[in-house]
């Protein structure tokens, strides 16, 4: 049936919509090459697409770079609809402090510009700056700086979204307070493509903070540092990021080892050091040694590595002061590898249980061990301590086969141990045959009849993203 | 719409939440016929008053049986009619669900029934430390559950935003009866985000009985200026100035010349002079260090923009000084007339002088009195018309003012609503920034919540059948 769909689609699209058949095969989920892939370039060419898929009853796998195309879950797709070629910067008017731009703009690009004139969009998701807005927009995805920046729904004033049906709906706007109708802004937002095909975003900016500052405390294991990671969570000071990583140093490894606290902390000069002086004072105060040494001179610019801090001595105890340009390479580094890891789950509770949280890990990690893989599984746990999240992450399980088994296993037991405290367990990223097995969402509580009632009144034919949510 | 109701629904209702509870006699009903919008009023046939979720959800089926429309309305202080039983049916207030359940300083989050007045969970919240950030200028009259139902902002929503970022959860009771969890235990949503959708849907979805919300620490320091300029013009240059140099200030209002009129001579007297054009209040939050070069850079702004006078507060009791003359507005307002219509709209923040002038201009068209109080930093405005009931050319002449003013709002890249709410009053704008597909896809959302129409029904949406 393959061609069939792909010489309909070359009446309906402009040239150049319809990728070449050869670049399918790097848009495979689950090892399943799309019939089609297309990259049209206007809401318009969506909506023709999606209204012909909806009466054909071809499925359809919205995307922007396809850089996590099985992130919310394994999709039976016919087609993929990348918005990478709607990228325009529609609208900026910095003294708005707001922008409107085509979702296949990449957060890297934004930050160009919005950066030329003292300004960003503080988002740090999973994945890095190089995925595309709608992508950020459509699975809800941010970092460290959710602690106290939020989440792409508290940044977005509104969105395009072509319906399943190829209906072109625009929802919000481009002002910050918009209470007119319901906010189906905040609905597509985190709806993994399965409302529509976010085209177009308006979203807030903030200011660039003139200073940016990262301390980094070490500790013997990640559970030493809680005492202080809980200090900053219950800090009244304006932190802009929490985060526990285990093991330290960038490194994926053994997550029961060496692990670090990173506070950061962004404002002007005078109140970065204000808040650099209280925090140091705050993590040293929970520890019994003390801080061996700090050296609170600025830092040349440098890349990652373990030279790049300002402190001396090592080990657990010593805080490293990273600035500007050290502190930001930071940052952007820390999770990057998770793109290449096998398995990703995110675990959520409420932050107070983050011990817990983290102890059960461990056990599931120490079991991890044990199992089958195609080399020794190297783990990385990164908590966003004042949210409640810890992202688990594990390169070397087998992809598919009988090795499987036990970590579907291990793995439900940790889902059961999580919804126990109230919490849940998201699989982000995985081997198809486990994700099938495990599920990407958990039972939670949420209410899913009034879910599938409101993707009914957007994709009335269920073409979008089968499988995914209520799809 | 005011017949009465069958007395075996009547009877059904008292067995859910005792006799008293209800109650269906006119002059009882008197005070349910409007709210803080007066503009439109609708007798409901009764209004029961539970006190537990179990208890509304008890009252939700009976209705549901009988498909009787069920209206929540939390403390009244609504300014777009939402609260009304507009088709008849019965009002559920929530004036007994005032239980704060839960103060969880460990996880900044606080569970409260819905009848909670927004300023009592912040009395509750501020031993530990904390407080709940939206900030309507009704706050100590109005309940959380309205705030739920309205997304409401506040002065403060500049930096800290609007209610949806701080609510996690919500108990809700939907409107055949059924009880449902929402999000909840501080989780982000993981799918859906149907406390975000629930949030701002002014009653139409069911009625949120139970409101987890996140809470923050109180900031350690503020610092309040007040300027004063010849023109509300150069106040919106100081706001730009400010906005421009990358500062982000908690609050940033302005009041204009008829607005401090009408302040100076009633009994909330701030002494803002009666002479000026407007009056600019700007306030930081944050830690202690830097807020004072943070308020040496915005007095510079004020200055460069052409401020005659920029006063400081110098503690608690002069910052409360500072704002008396914008917190008081409306009740100020309130003696200029004997009605006074509050409008709400929000315009990208550089529209904001093209937008007023714009205002000024329909005012003076029209033979009307305008008072603007404004949310500058958000671009949210309040352009305020007095006049007189009674008089129903004059009233006539509101109407159409109002009308073209949204229509200037929305030109502008703006919408009809920032804070306020759609309720009945703003229905006849939505064709303004909804297309018809659009409207239809708002219907089918309400539908998967409320299949039969009858959670308060003829606010926020159109019916199909009006044509704009």
């Amino acid at each position: 049936m393959t061609t069939p769909i792909r010489s309909l689609l070359r009446d309906l699209v402009a040239p150049g919509a319809l990728l070449p058949e050869a670049a399918s095969a790097s848009w495979a989920v689950e090892g399943r090459a799309p019939a089609a892939v297309l990259a049209p370039s206007s809401e318009e060419e969506v909506g023709r697409i999606l209204e012909r898929a909806s009466q054909e009853g071809w499925k359809v796998l919205p995307a922007g770079f396809g850089k996590w195309l099985a992130g919310g879950g394994p999709v039976k797709a016919d087609l993929v609809v990348s918005t990478q070629r709607i990228c325009e910067l529609t609208e900026y008017e910095p003294a708005d402090l707001t922008f409107t731009a085509g979702a296949g703009l990449s957060l890297s690009a934004l930050a160009e510009v919005t950066g030329a004139h003292g300004q960003w969009l503080p988002l740090d998701p999973p994945g890095g700056e190089e995925g595309s807005l709608g992508a950020a927009m459509a699975t809800g995805a941010a970092g460290s700086l959710r602690q106290w920046f939020g989440t792409p729904r508290d940044h977005a004033l509104g969105l395009t979204l072509v319906s399943g049906d190829g209906r072109v709906l625009r929802w919000g706007g481009r002002v910050v307070k918009n209470v007119a109708g319901f906010d189906v802004t905040r609905l597509c937002i985190g709806s993994w493509g399965t409302l529509g095909v976010i085209t177009s975003v308006s979203s807030r900016l903030f200011p660039l903070p003139q200073e940016d500052l990262t301390l980094v405390l070490g500790g013997s294991t990640a559970s030493s540092l809680l005492p202080q990671a809980r200090a900053m969570a219950l800090s009244s000071l304006p932190l802009a990021a929490i985060e526990l990583l285990a093991p330290a140093g960038g490194v994926q490894g053994d997550p029961g080892g060496p692990a670090e606290l990173v506070v950061r902390v962004l404002g002007s000069t005078e109140e970065v050091d204000a808040m650099e002086q209280r925090a140091v004072r705050d993590l040293g105060g929970g520890r019994a040694g003390g801080l061996s040494r700090l050296d609170r001179n600025p830092v040349p610019p440098s890349t990652l590595s373990s030279s790049h801090g300002s402190s001396r001595g090592s080990g657990a105890g010593t805080i490293r002061l990273l600035r500007g340009e050290a502190s930001r390479a930071f940052h952007r580094q820390r999770d990057s590898w998770e793109e290449g890891a096998d398995l990703v789950l995110r675990l959520t509770a409420l932050p107070s249980l983050l011990g817990t949280v983290l102890r059960i890990a461990e056990e599931a990690a120490s079991v991890w061990k044990g199992l089958p893989a195609r080399e020794p599984p190297r783990m990385r746990f990164s908590s966003h301590v004042g949210a409640g999240i810890v992202r688990v992450a594990v390169a070397g399980i087998p992809m598919d086969g009988g090795g499987l088994g036990e970590w579907i296993e291990t793995l439900r037991g940790l889902r059961g141990r999580m919804e126990e405290m109230g919490g849940s367990l998201t699989l982000s990223k995985g081997p198809a045959a486990l994700v099938l097995e495990v599920g990407t969402w958990g039972g939670g509580e949420d209410d899913v009849a009034l879910m599938v009632g409101l993707k009914q009144q957007f994709d009335p034919r269920g073409i979008l993203a089968p499988g995914r949510l209520v799809g | 719409m005011t017949d009465n109701l069958p007395s075996l629904v009547l009877r059904d209702l008292e067995g859910v939440v005792g006799e008293q509870w209800v109650f269906s006699d006119p002059d009882r009903l008197l005070v349910y016929e409007a709210d803080a919008q007066t503009a439109h009023s609708a007798r409901p046939q009764a209004v029961v008053l539970p006190c537990t979720t179990e208890q509304v959800a008890g009252v939700a089926q009976v209705l549901h049986k009988h498909a009787i429309p069920l209206v929540p309305r939390g403390a009244g202080t609504g300014l777009s009619g939402g609260a009304l039983a507009l088709r008849g049916g019965v009002v559920v207030g929530t004036s007994r669900m005032t239980r704060i359940l839960e103060i969880d300083p460990e996880n900044r989050r606080a569970l409260v029934q819905c009848g909670v007045l927004n300023s009592e969970l912040n009395r509750a919240a501020s031993p530990h430390g904390l407080y709940y950030a939206p900030d309507p200028s009704s706050q100590s009259a109005c309940t959380i559950g309205g705030n739920v139902a309205e997304n409401s902002g506040g002065p403060h929503c500049l930096k800290y935003g609007v209610t949806s970022r701080y609510v996690t959860g919500l108990r809700v009771v939907l409107p055949d009866g059924r009880i449902t969890w929402l999000g909840g235990q501080g989780r982000e949503p993981a799918t859906f985000d149907l406390v975000g959708l629930f949030v701002g849907s002014e009653g139409c979805f069911g009625l949120a009985t139970e409101v987890e919300v996140a809470l923050l620490p109180l900031p350690e320091a503020t610092r309040t200026l007040l300027a004063i300029f010849e023109t509300i013009e150069d106040a919106g240059r100081a706001v730009t100035a400010i906005i421009s140099k990358g500062l982000l200030p908690a609050a940033l209002e302005i009041v204009d010349h008829n607005t401090i009129r009408a302040v100076e001579a009633s009994i909330f007297a701030a002494g803002y002079p009666t002479d000026a054009g407007a009056a600019l209040v700007v306030e930081f939050d944050g830690v202690e260090a830097g807020l004072d070069q943070h308020a040496e850079e915005a007095v510079r702004c004020c200055a460069a923009a052409g401020a005659r006078e920029v006063r400081r507060a110098n503690s608690e009791r002069e910052r409360m000084a500072l704002w008396k003359g914008r917190k008081k507005a409306f009740g100020a307002m309130g003696r200029l007339a004997p009605d006074l219509l509050v409008q709400d709209a929000t315009v990208p923040r550089t529209r904001l002088p093209a937008v007023l002038a714009r205002i000024s201009e329909i005012a003076r068209r029209y033979n009307l009195q305008v008072a603007n109080v404004f949310h500058a930093g958000d671009g949210n405005l309040h352009p305020n018309l007095v006049f007189d009931r009674r008089d129903p050319e004059e009233t006539r002449r509101v109407e159409q003012a109002s009308a073209e003013i949204m229509m200037v709002c929305v030109e502008a890249g703006g919408t009809i609503t920032g804070e306020h709410g759609v309720g009945v009053d703003k229905r006849k704008y939505m064709h303004l920034v909804f297309s018809p597909i659009e409207m239809e896809v708002l219907r089918g959302v309400k539908k998967a919540f409320d299949p039969l129409g009858l959670c308060n029904p003829g606010k926020v949406l159109p019916d199909a059948s009006e044509a704009p």
